[in-house]
């Protein structure tokens, strides 16, 4: 059986097993090629496996799309303090599924991903932050990580190096702000998942005040194969910007959703009509949110001219973030869904920012009255000026968030926002 | 196990065929529940599962408990960092964390229950108090909605007669909406207990609920 769907126009680099249970045994994974990559690593210098890493381009695959090997090269050279390696698990944006399906059918390549990242920052203990929610998914990889103990590809002296590499597992218990890079960290040190302020940046002051590299799953689950391959051959994939490959997480209103390992770069309206079946039930398409719920929805002719890349989704006025693709038909209730979404932003916010805290629950609760047809226009400029007051002024981006679907829906939708609000103006009159 | 047949065994990769067993999808060497005393220290901290039935009172950090404590005491520079494992080790024996549990915690981690409450309060997974035997946690958030996730709750809380986040009267159910559980390609998303159930449409919720009826029944 296939994996739910497969396309032949895949490039399935990572989730090459996905659908093949025996894969997750050490064994069959060593059989196929597995931990040889940690074994070239091991042999080079660090800042030469930082280096082929930086050769490749591989962006950083949790939604800010920064270079990983640079990120790498922030870590002190010569180490007076442990450093540490995080891998966010934490999976929990709107519409992104790619996570918890690489490490349930590919644990050991996360895992080797994270030996060889800590060999580089010269760290020697990774705490992979697993979301709570996820007890299947911890379970196939705490076995998964206790078979890499006893075989040796992790703990004391890895493959008679003299490497240690420590891992451990460490469960979320549900909350979406323990994703954000420093409130991971404040979570780890068993504290409110609350961000911090940078600087100082996680190089230097991280996780228990020491230096530290967080990088999401999917971003060092790429790592094996660009060390054993090289960086040049992963760049035969996708654009001079953005190379490689990416899952995109298809969801909505689609015939066939599911991840797909496509070459960055690839055209949405492709994605959804030929890889994806197109719009279920013969529906015209509507809205697609090709990132994740924390960028801006485009409608259907953008959608078009959008490359699903980091740079062509910033030219038509959005972003990759995660490549969770959300797709709507004509049918879809946009003001409903936006605010099913700042419903959820307004739970999630950590509140220690006014402008998060605060906004997050004034726009759920304005919206709300629009879609109970008891708006009026104006709330629409307040939704916009309130909304330009919540980003960048705070410490991190879920304030961010919470804009950007707002916002675009209103200058793209305006006129779901606007039947609603006549709908209500007539059976008021009535 | 029960055994009803369930149209959806809640094993994602399925897309409507729902013919998969859990070997078969898992793998038989992933199959059951991590053992009591955490197994190796790397992975302590990880809750093997939910038990259905819950004894609020039971003994906390005993025995087996006891050895799976130490062990993820060894994971972290700082005692503090064990507070999320510990909570939810809390959970797993007893179901919710209650003032009471709080305060040990508090005394073991030398943390002020104050600190330990502000903590425990931050995190949705920790029940604050007690849930039914099975806890249905169904996604409304954007993807699923998109596919009807309204509908799966409202057959959940009219199938099993109770009322959003109480406890039917059985001591059965408790039904709550989750925000996104990361499964966004197989809607509708349930999570019962420890388990995912995707794809759930409301024609499949008399039969789910029938078949966790049965599990307290026959004790799974």
């Amino acid at each position: 059986m296939a994996y739910p769907y497969v396309s032949d126009v895949e490039v399935r680099v990572i989730s090459k097993y996905f659908g093949d249970p025996a894969h997750r045994r050490i064994d069959t994974y060593v059989e196929r090629g597995g931990y040889k990559a940690l074994e070239k690593a091991l042999s080079l210098e660090p800042d030469a496996v930082t280096d082929e890493i930086k050769a490749s381009g591989l962006r950083g695959r949790g939604g800010a799309g920064f270079p990983t090997g640079i990120k790498w090269s922030f870590m002190p050279k010569e180490p007076t303090r442990p450093h540490y390696l995080l891998c966010n698990a934490d999976e929990s944006e709107p519409g992104t599924f790619k996570d918890r399906e690489l490490i349930r059918w590919d644990p050991h390549q996360l895992i080797e991903g994270c030996l060889i990242g800590a060999y580089a920052i010269r760290a020697q203990h990774v705490y992979i932050y697993c979301r709570g929610e996820f007890f299947e998914v911890n379970q196939i990889l705490a076995k998964a990580v206790e078979d890499a103990y006893m075989k040796g590809y992790a703990g004391e002296d890895i493959l008679g190096t003299g490497t240690t590499i420590d891992i451990t597992v460490h469960q979320g218990a549900g909350a979406y702000i323990c994703g954000e890079e420093t409130g991971l960290m404040s979570s780890l040190e068993g504290d409110r998942g609350e961000p911090r302020i940078k600087p100082p940046f996680p190089a230097a002051v991280g996780v228990f005040g020491m230096p530290s590299t967080i990088n999401n799953v999917e971003t060092l689950a790429t790592v094996p194969h660009i060390v054993l391959n090289g960086g040049e051959w992963y760049r035969q994939w996708g654009t001079e910007k953005s190379p490689g490959t990416k899952l995109f997480c298809v969801s909505g209103h689609v015939r066939k959703p599911g991840n797909y390992e496509l070459p960055l770069g690839f055209p949405l309206i492709d994605l959804i009509e030929n890889v994806c079946g197109g719009i279920r039930d013969g529906n015209r398409l509507k809205a697609v949110i090709p990132g994740g719920s924390s960028v801006p929805l485009i409608n259907a002719e953008d959608a078009r001219n959008c490359e699903l890349d980091y740079e062509g989704c910033v030219e038509v006025g959005t972003m990759l973030g995660c490549a969770s693709v959300i797709v709507m038909d004509h049918k879809a209730d946009i003001v409903k869904q936006i605010r099913r979404m700042v419903d959820f932003y307004a739970h999630e916010s950590c509140g220690q920012c006014t402008p998060c805290r605060e906004g997050s629950a004034w726009t759920a609760r304005i919206l709300r009255r629009i879609e109970k047809g008891q708006g009026t226009e104006e709330d629409l400029d307040t939704l916009m000026e309130m909304t330009e007051q919540m980003v960048g002024t705070t410490i991190c981006v879920l304030s961010d968030s919470i804009a950007a679907p707002v916002q675009s829906s209103i200058n793209k939708f305006r006129d779901d926002y606007l039947e609603l609000i006549r709908r209500g103006d007539q059976a008021g009159a009535v | 196990m029960s055994d009803v047949p369930l149209k959806n065994p809640g094993w994602a990769g399925n897309t409507g065929e729902f013919d998969l067993t859990e070997e078969q999808i898992r793998g038989e060497d992933f199959i059951g529940e991590r053992p009591l005393h955490g197994g190796h220290s790397s992975v302590s901290g990880t809750m093997p599962y939910m038990l259905i039935e819950k004894n609020p009172e039971a003994e906390l950090f005993e025995g087996e408990y006891q050895e799976r404590l130490k062990k993820i005491l060894t994971r972290y520079p700082k005692k503090r960092a064990a507070l999320l494992p510990v909570l939810s080790m809390v959970q797993e024996l007893r179901g919710h964390v209650s003032p009471e549990s709080m305060d040990r915690v508090a005394e073991l981690l030398d943390l002020s229950p104050a600190y330990v409450r502000g903590v425990a309060t931050f995190y949705t997974m920790y029940n604050k108090r007690p849930v039914g035997r099975h806890l249905v946690q169904v996604c409304t958030n954007i993807s699923c909605n998109l596919c009807g996730a309204d509908e799966v709750l409202a057959a959940f809380l009219e199938c099993t007669g109770t009322e959003l986040g109480e406890i039917s009267e059985d001591g059965d159910f408790t039904v709550i909406e989750a925000e996104c559980l990361a499964a966004c390609g197989f809607p509708t998303c349930v999570q019962i207990n420890s388990r995912y159930f995707e794809n759930v449409t409301p024609a499949d919720i008399p039969k789910i609920v029938e078949h966790l009826r049965a599990q307290v029944k026959g004790g799974d």
